[in-house]
């Protein structure tokens, strides 16, 4: 089973407060026993809101604005993608990363072609599979 | 530059642990990748299983904390991600608005950290993640 892990925004996060060389230490530590284990796929950390942009969509048009979003816990700073057999190793694995006080992930099961069932075609599954060998080309 | 597009879909913070999106949305939503694909722009993709089946790790001290989903203060839950290769983030903008979307959906644009984008002093702290990034292969 893959899941993301999503890593909440902090105001320091928010505000482009760099980590510090410390925790990036930590943090690159923590990534290379994941990778030795075969657990981590993929890991990013994205700019800040203030970098970003929202697109709505109602009726008509879809409506754009850019950021920075107010901030609230819900707004994202980084991800993991990660490999494990449950959600529990998932978990056991996180409670081991280097986080100093106040910050939070969220642990979130990525969808695969079997979780739909016969609701996807045949059609739609092989179009998927078409999609994904070339992703993985790159 | 690349950019990561978060779908953030009004409702799903609350959706069943096995809730799966209707079919005509997915077909709809695959012609969408296949021509972010062929554009030439889609790296990645992936769907997130909703929120009340994953869980919440909080260091807030130190120690971590799980909670099971649901999670009742969420206001916004992320229901997938593409990740995108473009110019700038007028071009993520123009792919995102092009996105067949519903009305209760937002699509969130952020600007993916590159190693080029950190002094010196910490891209010698975080030398090593790029190797890292390319992770186990699935």
């Amino acid at each position: 089973m893959r899941f993301m892990v999503i890593v909440k925004a902090s105001k320091d996060s928010e505000a482009g407060v760099m980590p510090g060389t410390e925790l990036l230490a930590a943090m690159g530590k923590f990534n290379e026993e994941m990778v030795k284990a075969g657990i981590m796929q993929a890991g990013e950390g994205l700019h800040p809101t203030a970098k970003g942009a929202r697109v709505k969509y109602s009726a008509g048009q879809p409506a754009v604005s850019r950021g920075p979003f107010d901030f609230n816990s819900d707004l994202v700073a980084g991800f993991w993608l990660i490999q494990a057999k449950s959600l529990d190793e998932a978990i056991d694995w996180m409670k081991r990363a280097p986080f100093g006080g106040g910050a939070e992930i969220e642990i979130r099961q990525v969808f695969s072609p079997e979780d739909f069932g016969e609701a996807l075609t045949p059609e739609l599954r092989e179009r998927g599979a078409r999609l994904q060998a070339e992703i993985d080309k790159k | 530059m690349r950019f990561m597009m978060l779908m953030i879909p009004a409702g799903y913070e609350t959706a069943a642990p096995d809730a799966l999106p209707p079919v005509e949305a997915v077909a709809a939503m695959m012609k969408y990748n296949e021509a972010l694909k062929e554009a030439g722009v889609l790296i990645t993709l992936d769907g997130l299983h909703p929120p009340s089946s994953g869980a919440r790790v909080s260091f807030a001290g130190g120690k971590p904390v799980v909670t099971d989903g649901p999670f009742t203060e969420s206001k916004e839950v992320i229901g997938g991600y593409w990740m995108i290769e473009v110019d700038s983030r007028d071009e993520a903008i123009a792919w995102a608005k092009r996105c067949p979307a519903s009305n209760n959906e937002v699509i969130e644009i952020r600007q993916v950290q590159e190693m080029s984008d950190f002094p010196p002093d910490i891209q010698q702290a975080a030398a090593g993640l790029e190797k890292l990034q390319g992770g186990s292969k699935r």
